[in-house]
């Protein structure tokens, strides 16, 4: 399927300039611990119908409105038009705030419009109605492997034809309580960098937050940036360059090395965003820039004491093929292939 | 067009009218309702539910949607005797559910607020409680293909269409699909909030109904190539043959009132099984007894299908199980399909002027082949299930 | 004793228009800019079914009000004026 479109909210800001930017300017302290900022979620046109969204829904409802605008694709085509969304956690923030109201009011004092943003799928609902898109919905979680599921989905659908466009993407976020747990159950690194290619047994992570869109089809006409040719779980032919999403966030990375050390080049873009369950949306954005730019992202951080051959600096390459990696806590080899259309 | 023959080759559930397939006929056929007060957790609010009675948690400590859940599932293999077999073929988990993904647990949090700190317990079981995943866990499934779906209250339906997909895209040979969730505070609270919640068990599409009521339960579905199935030497008898889905867009609460969003949803999952609406037999409707759900479905039943269609709502039996709902009703049609008959549709007294049709009021024989089940979700999504018989 | 209730009406109508901005996150409107005879729903604020029942919340919450019936609830919650009237009468019980 091709990538026709894309979008982006993160922690440096909204837009796929920004996102280059910041692969350009390389590794910032983040603010906040990779927080989306307030002031990234306004927008009186994409967000018309977001009143009372909240940040998740926010998050997802101006990415996926940027990758439909990028993608050029006619409004006319909207009642052929799914969403597929992919979340670890959902928006944890509001369901606590909902846990507040019970805890503060009783059962019988909540708040009914906290209630309904705490639903996994509040999100997708407000893509659909900020765009006005009369297509398929879904949401799915998996953890780790929530964005290559979607992916999967989204490939099925198009081949049933029960849509010619989908808007597929993750979104998830941090917050204190979510940031507590992180804490208590994983590293959390106290310089604030996420360090990728130390593939140690126990890795450090930052927790982070933001969503990754991108408008998928099979219509060749919209061969915009790269084409997504391949799900396997077993990579088959040798890519230029291999993303790892060896964020700290899954376990022990060790796994990663096998890959790794006999990639031609390695790379990883979690520093750029912050550790997500779902950061292969992310590392899939970098990827498709990459092909369509023809041209390599250094990697943030570059610590690297398993000597991996990693991308120098910023430079013109004849970029084909890119694979992003991801391990799962299970230990799933999670594969994601783009191609040069 | 038609798609490739997709047998359902087993069935599993768990609700509130019944722990097996035997006991669920009974109830319908009894017109046995089992709602009473909340019983699994302390509350102010009088509400009526559907608790699965005389069914405590897993020992180990697990959720108890997982609880429900596993047990369906067991009962789904085993009816589609797969039960030393499974790791023969390719097979898919596609589930689907609400609570269960989400981190709601009152006492962690309570503990979190009170002392900045909080044991890891409930987090842990959290961790443990992606749906599909754990489903996967319990019964030595080995797959990349396991996915929980989070679609509110047409996620069961959905898991199943997404395990269709699979199906026919050749990544499996055989899916474990359907929904559950039990019934949990959170719900409980926001759905009486919005005012939806009747205080009385309530009666779709009925012209008094004053609400719905939450129950809990899971439904499972096996999904098998026929190829498959036929090479197991078994003579399947019940087929999925469509699924179609579309958004409102519309609000996120209420559903579109002119119903196209299910209009749409339905004539896809027709066009998929390659049927017209005068070929259903019956429509297993959404039927929450709301006033919106059930105004805007009913009429859109009777656009689709005339006037005559039959149909009902379970929801009378079971209550509104969430994430679970989509998968028993899956498996309420493809019962009531084999055996012939829909029982009358519990809690309907008098049809409602504005609706224009009304729900079968006396256990009905069926002789058609087809029917149809239907999930409109908070949100705005709505899907639909064909299901068929030999 | 009209005086005084008129007095109480503003005050409870600037609270209420407080409340609506910020609990119904209204933008591009500040409470003093809602009118007194300002209709809630449809034309007016352009509020919704999910906001009517959140107002059912706010009244209970900050004026201590219940509204145990939404067909009731139509004609109190009509415009800021008809809230207002509303909690005055039922706070003075």
């Amino acid at each position: 399927m091709h990538i026709a479109g894309m979008g982006v909210v993160f922690n440096r800001g909204r837009g796929l300039d920004v996102l280059e930017k910041a692969l350009e300017d390389g590794w910032v302290m983040p603010d906040s611990g990779y927080r989306v900022l307030p002031t990234t979620l306004t927008d009186k046109v994409a967000l018309k119908e977001a009143r009372r969204a909240d940040n998740l829904s926010k998050m997802a409802s101006l990415a996926a409105y940027d990758a439909f605008i990028d993608s050029g694709i006619s409004n006319s085509v909207k009642d052929n038009l799914g969403i597929i969304l992919a979340t670890a956690f959902g928006p944890h923030v509001t369901t606590f705030r909902f846990l507040d109201d019970i805890l503060n009011f009783g059962d019988a004092g909540v708040s009914p419009t906290l209630f309904s943003h705490s639903v996994h799928n509040a999100a997708v609902s407000y893509i659909a109605l900020n765009l006005g898109s009369r297509g398929p919905t879904l949401t799915m979680t998996e953890f780790a492997a929530s964005f290559h599921q979607a992916l999967i989905l989204a490939e099925s659908w198009l081949t049933e034809k029960r849509c010619e466009y989908i808007l597929v993407g993750c979104a998830d976020q941090t917050g204190e309580v979510m940031q507590y747990i992180v804490s208590q159950k994983l590293k959390v690194a106290a310089d604030g960098k996420i360090k990728p290619f130390n593939l140690a047994s126990d890795p450090e992570c930052v927790p982070g937050e933001g969503s990754a869109f991108f408008l998928v089809t099979n219509n060749k006409q919209y061969h915009k940036y790269a084409k997504i040719s391949g799900l396997d779980v077993v990579s088959k032919e040798d890519p230029e360059l291999l993303i790892l999403d060896s964020d700290g966030m899954t376990g022990d990375e060790r796994r990663y090395l096998k890959q790794a050390g006999k990639a031609r080049l390695v790379s990883s873009y979690a520093p750029i965003f912050g550790s997500f369950l779902t950061l292969s949306g992310f590392s899939c954005l970098v990827a498709a820039l990459s092909i369509k730019r023809q041209k390599l992202f250094a990697p943030p951080v570059c610590v690297n004491p398993h000597n991996l051959n990693l991308c120098k600096g910023t430079e013109s390459e004849k970029v084909n093929r890119i694979n992003c990696l991801r391990y799962d806590c299970n230990n799933r080899e999670l594969l994601i292939r783009l191609e040069v259309n | 067009m038609p798609v490739a023959n997709i047998a359902i080759s087993g069935l599993g559930l768990i609700s509130a009218c019944g722990k097996n397939i035997a006991e669920t006929l009974c109830a319908f056929t009894d017109e046995k309702r089992n709602a009473g007060k909340v019983s699994l957790f302390k509350t102010e609010l009088d509400y009526p539910v559907f608790e699965v009675k005389d069914f405590s948690s897993l020992s180990c400590g697990l959720m108890r949607t997982l609880g429900l859940t596993f047990y369906a599932v067991r009962a789904a293999i085993k009816d589609a005797d797969l039960e030393n077999d499974l790791n023969d073929f390719r097979i898919g988990v596609c589930l689907g559910t609400t609570v269960s993904s989400q981190l709601n647990d009152t006492d962690f949090y309570s503990e979190y607020r009170r002392k900045g700190s909080a044991s890891m317990n409930s987090v842990d079981r959290f961790l443990k409680s992606n749906l599909a995943q754990a489903v996967a866990e319990e019964f030595k499934v080995r797959t990349n293909f396991c996915t929980t779906i989070v679609n509110a209250c047409s996620s069961g339906t959905d898991a199943i269409g997404v395990g269709l997909s699979w199906l026919r895209n050749g990544y499996c040979d055989i899916v474990i699909a359907g929904g559950g969730d039990e019934l949990n505070r959170v719900p409980f609270d926001g759905f009486g909030s919005l005012g939806v919640v009747s205080k009385s068990v309530c009666a779709p599409f009925d012209r008094n109904r004053s609400g719905l009521n939450l129950g809990e339960g899971a439904g499972i579905i096996i999904l098998e190539k026929e190829e498959i199935n036929r090479k197991r030497n078994k003579k399947p008898d019940l087929f999925l043959n469509g699924y179609g889905l579309a958004s409102d867009a519309y609000h996120l609460t209420a559903p579109r009132p002119d119903g196209s969003g299910l209009e749409k949803a339905l004539f896809f999952a027709l066009g998929e099984a390659g049927l017209s609406p005068k070929d259903i037999a019956f429509v297993n409707a959404h039927g929450t007894a709301t006033h919106d759900n059930d105004l805007v479905e009913g009429k859109v039943l009777s656009r689709v299908f005339g006037k005559e269609i039959k149909f009902l709502s379970t929801k009378g039996f079971t209550g509104h199980t969430l994430g679970a709902a989509g998968g028993l009703e899956a498996v309420f049609t493809a019962l009531n399909l084999r055996q012939g008959w829909i029982p009358k549709s519990p809690g309907f007294l008098s049809l409602d002027e504005d609706i224009g049709i009304a729900p079968v009021a006396e256990k009905t024989l069926i002789k058609g082949k087809f029917a149809v089940s239907t999930s409109l979700a908070f949100g705005g999504n709505n899907s639909a299930l064909v299901i068929s018989r030999n | 004793m009209a005086v005084n209730k008129e007095e109480e009406l503003k005050l409870i109508r600037s609270k209420l228009k407080e409340l609506l901005v910020s609990h119904l996150s209204l933008e591009d409107i500040k409470p003093q800019e809602i009118k007194d005879d300002e209709i809630l729903f449809g034309e007016g604020l352009g509020l919704d079914s999910l906001d009517a029942v959140e107002i059912v919340v706010l009244l209970q919450r900050n004026f201590g009000l219940e509204v145990k019936d939404m067909n009731q609830g139509r004609k109190i919650f009509y415009s800021v004026d008809t809230l207002a009237n509303y909690i005055y009468d039922n706070q003075k019980k």
